[in-house]
């Protein structure tokens, strides 16, 4: 506790003048279609977003676009193909090896093509462990930007989210991109 | 005569090759910002605008980071305070202890390296392992980071491949970064599974809502917090902000700045302790404070960490990061350097040509050339400034008093055009070291003035 007065006071002892907080409304880009947009930088991202048709079978298109997908987690009741339900897990390792997760995305952002994505299971793990991550996202909750998306977003319960953009990547060696350093090596945004 | 700044820079250049590839790399990392901040109309009001709403936080730091404290203990975390870097590792170590860690993994964190975390972890027994490829490449080399975003851009895929095939016994001669970023993938995704705590940095601390604010594009904080139940935030003081409104703005502009990209792959949010776990919060200060009531320097708590000052500055680029005496180098480190200790880090501070550049591409637009304008201002008060320098300044200060005197020299200036080289191009004139000089003029503009060869060029 004493640190922390110490350091409250050494602040207080170092300011001298208040600043306003500016007005932080600001005019910004905005898309005509914030759909088209957001499936192209989806791309320019090293990820995919898809339109799925009025009616599609969302099991079957999964099944179709991960043949070879095994170890499919997800605590989605619709989704019948997945066989690991990470609310039933005894610990996060057991997800290991996960093929494809499939998990809610709240809102998708147009001008960077982030997803909203608030932990939804007991493992959060299941978002970033598997090496296919699919996101399922109702195509009317694309925002234009980060701060329409900041202004909408909600946690659940876990209190944990995160943005996702794109498949996991880096640079570190010689600045080459690699795609897959540690957590989904694919990402695909299915829009319905 | 010349700094240790110059004299590393000098060792740098010595490998032409890489020294040339350090350099367009890095411009290239600097073009990619340009392109993709031009397509935002709205950019040059979003800097102004995050200038402006860290000028107003750092104003009102106390209360911010009391609300931000207040906030994080109501969702469950435990928060602390570290007055120094070694009450932190003191308070790290602890926590550690307490749950009885044997291994912690890392994600990239500035203020542990600030800390010197690791190695206090491992005298007292603890494994540490950096997760984020380039930290974990420099941590099996036993190196510092050389740039605070791409940590090992000093290096080639050749010495990684060899380093690799010791320590994580890949192909012999394969050094191809797919190949090699897999196999560390590989390796990091045991370590992730067998960790018993995950320690992060802080990219930003929301006061209203209590969120911890991770940026990363490898997920590794995000693999080694979901793992372990015990996470652990280092946060410099400087790093609170108020709202997800103003978190909008400054999203926007970090990777954008940083390398480029429109987002970071990740953008993670903690609020809450895992099911079962803890979650702690260390605000470190470790100097902040004090520099809050620098009137010349308190801007240097703007920084988002972003890296685009070294991206763009023309002597970082052709130095690199070793050559800076502080752990941080660039504009950026020169500034906080001697915040820290100005006549250990000193030497830094001829590290930069006052191009401004730095200026016009930081994100939260702090002064950082004309910050160290000032501190080389302050070098002769802190018996620091170059003994050959103060001797040319009184030369000159005497000269430019006495207009006969001044006049005269113009007059025979001429006359060194015709001496020969030795006599110009020796160790006296560091002018002449590495570079032609400029032939004086015949005629001096005072003269041309006077004998009306002075024309004006109308435009037309």
């Amino acid at each position: 506790m004493n640190s922390r007065e110490d350091i409250l006071s050494s602040i207080r002892a170092n300011l001298s003048k208040g600043f306003e907080l500016p007005m932080q409304h600001i005019e910004t880009i905005s898309y005509p279609d914030k759909t088209a947009r957001f499936m192209e930088i989806s791309t320019a991202v090293g990820g995919e977003a898809m339109l799925v048709k009025e009616g599609e079978d969302i099991n079957a298109l999964l099944r179709s676009t991960y043949p070879h997908a095994r170890k499919i987690v997800s605590n989605i009741p619709e989704i019948t193909i997945a066989n690991m339900n990470p609310d039933m897990v005894e610990n996060p390792q057991m997800l290991d090896g996960a093929d494809l997760s499939v998990v809610r995305g709240q809102l998708g952002v147009a001008e960077n093509g982030c997803v909203w994505i608030p932990q939804d299971s007991k493992e959060r793990a299941e978002i970033f462990i598997c090496e296919h991550l699919a996101i399922l996202l109702d195509k009317n909750k694309i925002v234009n930007n980060m701060h329409d998306a900041y202004h909408d977003l909600t946690f659940n319960d876990y209190g944990f989210g995160t943005f996702i953009s794109g498949p996991s990547k880096t640079a570190d060696i010689e600045q080459a991109l690699v795609i897959g350093a540690h957590g989904a090596t694919s990402v695909t945004v299915f829009l319905i | 005569m010349s700094t240790k700044h110059a004299d590393s820079a000098k060792q740098f250049l010595y490998y032409k090759g890489s020294a040339q590839w350090h350099n367009e790399t890095l411009w290239f990392v600097r073009h990619k910002r340009d392109l993709v901040s031009r397509s935002l109309p709205e950019w040059e009001t979003l800097r102004e605008l995050s200038s402006q709403i860290k000028r107003h936080t750092i104003s009102h730091l106390d209360t911010y980071l009391e609300q931000f404290a207040a906030n994080a203990e109501a969702n469950g975390a435990i928060v602390h305070w570290a007055v120094d870097a070694k009450e932190h590792n003191d308070i790290v170590f602890n926590i550690l202890k307490k749950h009885k860690v044997r291994k912690v993994v890392k994600s990239k964190s500035m203020l542990t390296e600030e800390c010197r975390l690791n190695p206090y972890l491992m005298a007292r027994g603890i494994e540490v392992v950096e997760s984020d490829l380039g930290e974990r490449i420099l941590q099996l080399m036993d190196q510092a980071p050389s740039h605070i975003v791409l940590p090992a851009i000093h290096l080639k895929r050749q010495q990684v491949g060899k380093l690799f095939e010791e320590k994580l016994h890949t192909e012999k001669d394969n050094c191809d970064p797919t190949y090699l970023t897999h196999a560390a993938r590989k390796h990091l995704r045991q370590e992730f599974l067998t960790a018993d705590a995950a320690m992060t940095g802080a990219n930003f601390g929301v006061a209203a809502t209590g969120d911890v604010v991770v940026c990363t594009n490898e997920g590794n904080a995000d693999m080694g917090t979901s793992m372990a139940k015990l996470h652990i935030v280092s946060m410099g003081i400087e790093k609170v902000i108020p709202s997800y409104q103003s978190l909008g703005v400054f999203h926007r502009l970090l990777a954008r700045s940083a390398t480029g990209q429109p987002s970071t792959t990740y953008t993670s949010h903690y609020r809450k302790p895992q099911a079962g776990g803890e979650f702690h919060i260390v605000l470190v200060d470790n100097g902040r404070s004090k520099i809050a009531g620098n009137p010349d320097h308190w801007q240097t708590l703007k920084c988002l960490r972003c890296g685009a000052c070294m991206n763009t500055c023309p002597v970082y680029r052709r130095s690199g990061g070793y050559s800076y005496t502080y752990f941080i180098p660039g504009p950026i480190g020169i500034n906080l350097g001697m915040l820290q200790a100005p006549s250990r880090y000193f030497d830094n501070v001829s590290a930069c040509s006052l191009c401004f550049s730095c200026e016009n591409v930081c994100p939260a637009k702090i002064d950082l050339g004309h910050q160290i304008y000032k501190w080389r201002q302050d070098l002769n008060g802190l018996h620091k400034a170059d003994p050959m320098k103060k001797y040319m300044s009184y030369g000159m200060k005497y000269v430019f008093k006495r207009p006969v005197v001044y006049h005269t020299g113009l007059k025979l200036a001429p006359a060194i055009n015709k001496l020969p080289r030795f006599l110009i191009y020796n160790k006296l004139n560091a002018w002449g070291l590495g570079r032609e000089l400029p032939q004086f003029a015949k005629e001096s503009f005072s003269e041309m003035w006077k004998n009306n060869n002075v024309k004006s060029v109308k435009n037309e």
